[in-house]
């Protein structure tokens, strides 16, 4: 290229004006997204699947007029992207199906404390934050789902018998990726300690084989089809599946119930309010309105979950809630619990 | 019709000693003469690397309706002769004149762009993009418009390419794209032509047509020509001033006649045309050689051992059955036979006879000489540095 | 006025490429450096658990479908060009609409018609009796299988080329001494096309080592897979970088490969005349046995996954289940990959250009520098630009340029090839052509360069594009709020088995794809 030469007929000066200036759009379109919305408005950062949660906040929409936009992921990967993104995140509102994933978002001082009256009154303390950082909206249990055809009930106690080498390419499990698993092994690991769960840990892993799933769905998928006998999922899948297929031969078990057993483990599907948003009254609407009665039932009755609002009903096909006992786990202690346990599962070499 | 003009001045030259150095009177009168000269080059050096030059100390020029043929073997340099003075390559040493001009030297280059050449490339380098028409009138972007399309129709008429204006270059034969090559780099009246090898793309039988169109039509424009080729026939056919390129260096700038009969060292001699060379001895006004005596007729005075140049039709077959020469070899050429003969030193010499009568090979003959003129050489073990020996 | 002699100073452009080159080797240095600075405890964990059976995973199926495409393409290539029988037009074209298929989507294709109560197992159960067994999707032989049938038309166009361009002589040479044809085909065939099949087997397992989509919805744990699990699962990067590293090695070695082996394909030709061989006329039975042997191939790899696609859209459309959402992905998509494929051509250019005219040491380094982006495949440019975005920039972290880049870092290598090969059939007579007429600088790349390359250009953004369409790893990880492009839909979906649901969006990439298949294959074909 010349140094010196400056030959620029009027045509040549049109195609580069043109072209930088095509350029500087394209580049201006992508900065664009992170750009304030509508005033009436939330982002939601959703770990729970879209088709779950969009029902619900659909009603919300029709009943406040504020608009929802969602990302939908896993809640793990959410939790890092609201780290990454920080002050700029667009998010106002974090639903996950986990809430070993609110409480680690509240470590990094990503949420923020709700002092809203409404949510002592409705959600039992063990099922929020201390500073209601995040609250509970409806519990998840983790059970046993068996082939009838295949299976007896009563050849399952307890979790840890799937760890025996009689159920050896019977059985499906989540993969470690799972939050599901990793809440369970460290309530498994808060009752029985280490080397149960290492031993427990390694026995599903023999078991199991290449029937490692990401989704619990799947697993009562295989189980309906008799491809395994048994697996864990948690139990509101076994119901929806149910619901479709009213036909399949799988049932629910709740394991672990004996006297001095451990009791079943239990997660929630929570909610917590960005620390940074700025649409906080519409975010409090949100809150509200899920734990109200009528956001609790729709949002537990979708899934088949338990509402954490004790006022609530449960859906009829669910075991009632006093008919089974939970482990004496608080949920507040899911998070500090799994840095470990996600070390214990590595060292097993989970998938 | 211009051949025969050349040869009548030739033989001016060629038989009269006096008029031999005539001739180089007007060769180094040239290089003096800057006014009508359109191309002058002194003492060009030009290369990759300091150290290596490409050409080396070259000087030579042209005038105007001049078609000079820069000749010589592949990587002695005419290409890049060639494309110094088009300006492509930057010189390290010396000046380029154009039209009295000075174009190129060692502080100063004027780029390609402005120099006003014209240049025919070995490929033609036609952009393919474009039409004939548009091919032709693309350095004529400053023209008006209606000034443009007569060019345009006037050049494709000289070429002969009328009717052809819309089609693409590889629509078009060699020979077509050749022309349309022509026409282009002549289109916007450029100082001078250059031309690359123009005929090494194209069949032995186009290039024959070619080469008399060509010249036929260069003349007609009295264009300033430069050609690059390695052959000489071409060399001979097209030009009337050949410069002989050796390994980066001019070693004879000369009408192709004087070229072909006064050669001035044995590279040049042995380049243009079939040359045996062996020894003589001079003394008493001749030069005494195992075929006979060649006439001294520059009255060379000096070392008694010297080289004698022979050409084919210098020799004779007197005698068959007889002599002390020995037929090894004959080749049919159509219209005569070249006989090599092997002399009894072990020396070959060549002798063209017509080929009517065949001698036959294995058999003795006697050789006498006809030429009219004697090219005589040091003799020294290294042949590239035998000058001619001229008075 | 006189013009002074240049002195050679690196020009403005220069500087630039040499940006824009460290800019797309950055993300590569950084997962390295990212990856050795984690901890040894790490590493050791990594090595004892999950790399063993990653590495086994990976290799056997890189090697087992570079096999099975060996045999496929090679015995294609072969059947097509040496005989000649009834439909042979046809098939030559057809085996090249493969490629047109995205890997998931055959992958998801295939969950469907292998899995337990699948359609494939009810016709086996009914010959074979109820209880029999198929090999299920989500396990090896369903990764061969996809994979396999997904990319033997690497090898067979490469083969097919070789085998057009091989010189009879050779073989005639042999006959003449006496050898038989088998032998020939063995001793003298075959290891002539050696280096251009090396070529291709190196493309094809290259290709399978990055694959994310096909491998994830079976459930296949090979690197790309294992990398993109540890991004989401975990709330630190170490492990994933870990895998990413050795993810990168393996590529590497890959791509270097075949890089030699192309280069000395070159060798192998004849000077000379070539003449071709003159196809064999076929009888009937072996008509009918390689008709039969080429619609079961040609089945499985396009048309029976084409027609149920087709056959899912149209379910769909008549349940009502294509809505404005449908619109609005495939208009995010073809937003995302214009950019990207635009932004790619502005920057490669300059490359291309500069190593071009002046291949001097710098500019060659600088276009190598751009050709990493085909080591890192799409979960581990997603994972590089995660961790850098993160640690540096922020604020660009989450918007929509992140995943710009990483499609650029992607996919420049695949647009610069046609740009480079585009350069280099304009020989610099043109431009000198164009100066001894008086025209320089500027105006000669206007009006002679640029209308020469325009060709390339083209051919160079549509593959871009096409690519950026198809792209699935970096945009699941990358993508900015509720910007959902068609391959992040259709996985989404397809995980769910919405066989229904994913299927116009299948379908739309797999009709915007096969005209550029033609195109880039004719290209090819037409190049020597």
């Amino acid at each position: 290229m010349r140094l010196n030469r400056i030959v620029t007929p009027f045509s040549l000066k049109c195609f580069a004006t043109g072209y930088y200036g095509f350029l500087c759009l394209i580049v201006a379109m992508c900065l664009m997204p992170p750009v304030a919305y509508a005033t009436h408005s939330l982002v939601v950062y959703s770990g729970r699947a879209e088709r779950l949660i969009k029902p619900v906040l659909d009603v919300f929409e029709h009943e406040t007029g504020i608009a929802i936009r969602m990302l939908t992921s896993g809640s793990t990967e959410l939790v890092n992207r609201l780290q990454a993104e920080g002050k700029r995140s667009p998010a106002d509102v974090f639903i996950t199906n986990d809430v070993g994933a609110l409480e680690r978002a509240r470590e990094l001082h990503l949420l923020r404390p709700l002092a809203m009256p409404e949510i002592e009154r409705v959600i039992p303390p063990a099922f929020r934050a201390k500073d209601n950082s995040w609250i509970g909206l409806s519990g998840r249990i983790w059970v046993v789902v068996y082939n009838t055809h295949h299976v007896k009930p009563a050849e399952i106690g307890s979790l840890l018998d799937l760890a025996n080498s009689y159920w050896k390419g019977k059985i499906a499990i989540p993969n470690a990726a799972s939050e599901y698993l990793q809440a369970g092994v460290s309530v498994l690991r808060a009752a029985r300690g280490d080397q149960v769960a290492l031993a427990f840990l390694r026995g599903i892993k023999a078991n199991a084989g290449n029937e490692v799933y990401g989704k619990n769905r799947q697993i009562v998928d295989a189980v309906a089809k008799g491809r395994v006998d048994l697996g864990i999922v948690n139990h509101y899948y076994i119901y929806r599946h149910l619901a479709k297929h009213p036909n399949d031969p799988i049932a629910p078990l709740l394991t672990d119930q004996g006297d001095q057993a451990m009791g079943v483990v239990m997660n929630a599907a929570g909610i917590g309010v960005m620390a940074h948003s700025t649409h906080l009254a519409e975010a409090k609407q949100l809150v509200k309105f899920l734990i109200s009665k009528t956001g609790q039932k729709i949002f537990a009755d979708l899934n088949k979950e338990y509402p954490l609002n004790p006022a609530v009903d449960i859906d009829p096909v669910l075991p009632p809630r006093k008919s089974f006992h939970v482990a004496k786990v608080p949920l507040a202690r899911l998070a500090e619990l799994r840095e470990p346990t996600m070390k214990l599962i590595d060292k097993v070499g989970l998938r | 019709m211009p051949r025969v003009h050349r040869y009548r001045s030739l033989s001016n030259i060629t038989l009269q000693p006096e008029i031999v150095s005539q001739g180089f009177h007007r060769q180094e009168s040239m290089s003096g003469n800057t006014e009508s000269s359109i191309l002058e080059l002194h003492q060009v050096s030009c290369g990759y690397s300091s150290y290596q030059p490409a050409i080396c100390d070259i000087s030579f020029s042209a005038q105007r309706g001049d078609i000079l043929c820069l000749l010589g073997p592949s990587g002695c340099g005419k290409t890049t002769t060639l494309r110094a003075i088009a300006g492509f390559e930057k010189i390290s040493d010396g000046e380029i004149y154009l039209n009295g001009k000075l174009v190129a030297s060692p502080n100063r280059h004027i780029p390609a762009e402005e120099r006003r050449v014209g240049m025919v490339f070995q490929e033609y380098a036609l952009f393919p993009h474009l039409r004939v028409a548009d091919n032709i009138a693309f350095g004529l972007q400053q023209w008006s418009k209606p000034a443009r399309k007569n060019r345009t129709q006037t050049l494709l008429n000289l070429v002969g390419l009328t009717g052809l204006e819309r089609r693409y270059p590889h629509e078009l034969s060699g020979g077509q794209q050749q022309r349309v090559a022509l026409a282009r780099a002549l289109a916007p009246q450029p100082v001078i032509l250059l031309m690359d090898e123009p005929f090494s793309n194209l069949d032995p039988d186009m290039t024959v047509k070619m080469r008399s169109e060509l010249c036929r039509l260069l003349r007609e424009t009295h264009t300033t020509t430069i050609l690059v080729t390695h052959d000489h026939d071409e060399a001979f056919a097209m030009a009337n001033k050949v410069a002989v390129l050796h390994e980066g260096h001019l070693v004879q700038c000369d009408a192709p006649e004087t070229l072909y009969h006064l050669p001035s060292c044995p590279f040049v001699a042995e380049f243009v045309g079939q040359a045996d060379f062996i020894p003589g001895f001079v003394e008493n006004g001749k030069i005494s050689t195992e075929i006979g005596d060649f006439f001294n007729y520059h009255q060379y005075h000096g070392q008694p051992q010297v080289m004698v140049m022979i050409r084919p039709d210098d020799l004779q077959i007197s005698q068959e059955g007889t002599g002390n020469g020995w037929i090894a070899h004959r080749q049919f050429r159509g219209s005569e036979n070249l006989y090599t003969i092997r002399l009894p030193s072990g020396h070959h010499v060549h002798c063209v006879e017509a080929s009517t009568h065949v001698y036959e090979v294995e058999k003795p003959v006697a050789l006498r000489i006809i030429a009219t003129h004697t090219v005589l050489f040091e003799q020294t073990d290294e042949s590239d540095e035998q000058r001619r020996i001229i008075p | 006025m006189p013009t002074l002699v240049r002195r050679v100073i690196p020009s403005p452009l220069s500087a630039v490429a040499l940006g824009i080159a460290a800019l797309i080797a950055l993300p590569l240095l950084y997962v390295g450096h990212s990856a050795l600075s984690v901890k040894t405890a790490v590493w050791e964990r990594l090595w004892t658990t999950r790399i063993p059976e990653l590495l086994f995973n990976t290799l056997s199926l890189a090697i087992g479908v570079g096999l099975f495409t060996f045999l496929l393409g090679v015995s294609i290539a072969w059947l097509v060009t040496r005989y000649q029988f009834w439909g042979c037009g046809f098939w030559k074209w057809a085996f090249i609409l493969p490629l047109a298929i995205p890997s998931y989507v055959l992958a998801y294709v295939y969950t469907f018609l292998l899995d337990t109560g699948g359609p494939v197992e009810q016709v086996w159960q009914s010959m074979a009796g109820p209880d029999s067994r198929i090999f299920s999707p989500y396990s090896f032989s369903g990764a061969l299988v996809v994979l396999t049938l997904n990319t033997f038309p690497f090898v067979y166009l490469l083969a097919r080329a070789a085998l057009q361009h091989l010189n009879v002589s050779f073989e005639e040479a042999a006959r003449a001494t006496g050898t038989s044809q088998w032998r020939i085909i063995f001793h003298v065939s075959l290891p002539l096309l050696r280096p251009a099949l090396a070529a291709g087997l190196f493309l094809v397992i290259l290709y399978v080592v990055s694959d994310f989509g096909a491998v994830s919805l079976l459930r296949f744990q090979t690197f790309t897979y294992a990398v993109y699990q540890q991004i989401t699962g975990r709330f630190d990067y170490s492990a994933a970088s870990a895998l990413s590293l050795l993810l990168v090695v393996f590529a590497l070695i890959f791509l270097i490969g075949e890089r030699w082996f192309r280069r000395r394909s070159r060798f192998y030709q004849t000077t000379g005349r070539v003449r071709r061989s003159v196809p064999v006329p076929c009888r009937f039975a072996q008509t009918t046995a390689i008709t039969l042997y080429f619609s079961l191939i040609f089945c499985g790899a396009f048309a029976l996954p084409t027609f149920l696609l087709a056959h899912w859209t149209i379910a769909a459309w008549g349940n009502g289940q294509i809505s404005a959402e449908f619109f609005e992905y495939a208009w995010n998509s073809i937003l995302l990959s214009g950019s990207a494929a635009t932004l790619a051509l502005v920057i490669g250019t300059p490359l291309a250009y500069l190593a071009w005219r002046r291949p001097t040491m710098l500019n060659l380094f600088c276009i190598q520098g751009a050709y990493t982006g085909y080591v890192l495949p799409g979960p581990v440019a997603a994972l590089a630009l995660l961790i850098i975005f993160s640690q540096t920039i922020p604020f660009l972290y989450g918007t929509i340029l992140v995943l710009i880049i990483a499609y650029l870092i992607h996919f420049l290598p695949a647009g610069l090839q046609p740009i480079e090969s585009t350069f280099q059939q304009i020989t610099p007579n043109f431009e000198e052509a164009a100066k001894s007429l008086g025209v320089s600088g500027l105006q000669s790349f206007w009006r002679i360069t640029l209308p020469l390359v325009r060709g390339g250009f083209l051919v160079a953004w549509i593959l871009m594009f096409i690519q950026s369409m198809k792209e699935l790893p970096a945009t699941l990880l990358l993508r900015p709020v509720g910007f959902d492009t068609l391959a992040v839909r259709i996985w989404l979906e397809a995980s769910e088995e919405l066989y229904q649901l994913a299927a116009p969006p299948a379908l739309l990439i797999i009709i915007m794809t096969v005209p550029v298949v033609f195109l880039l294959s004719w290209k090819n074909w037409q190049v020597t």
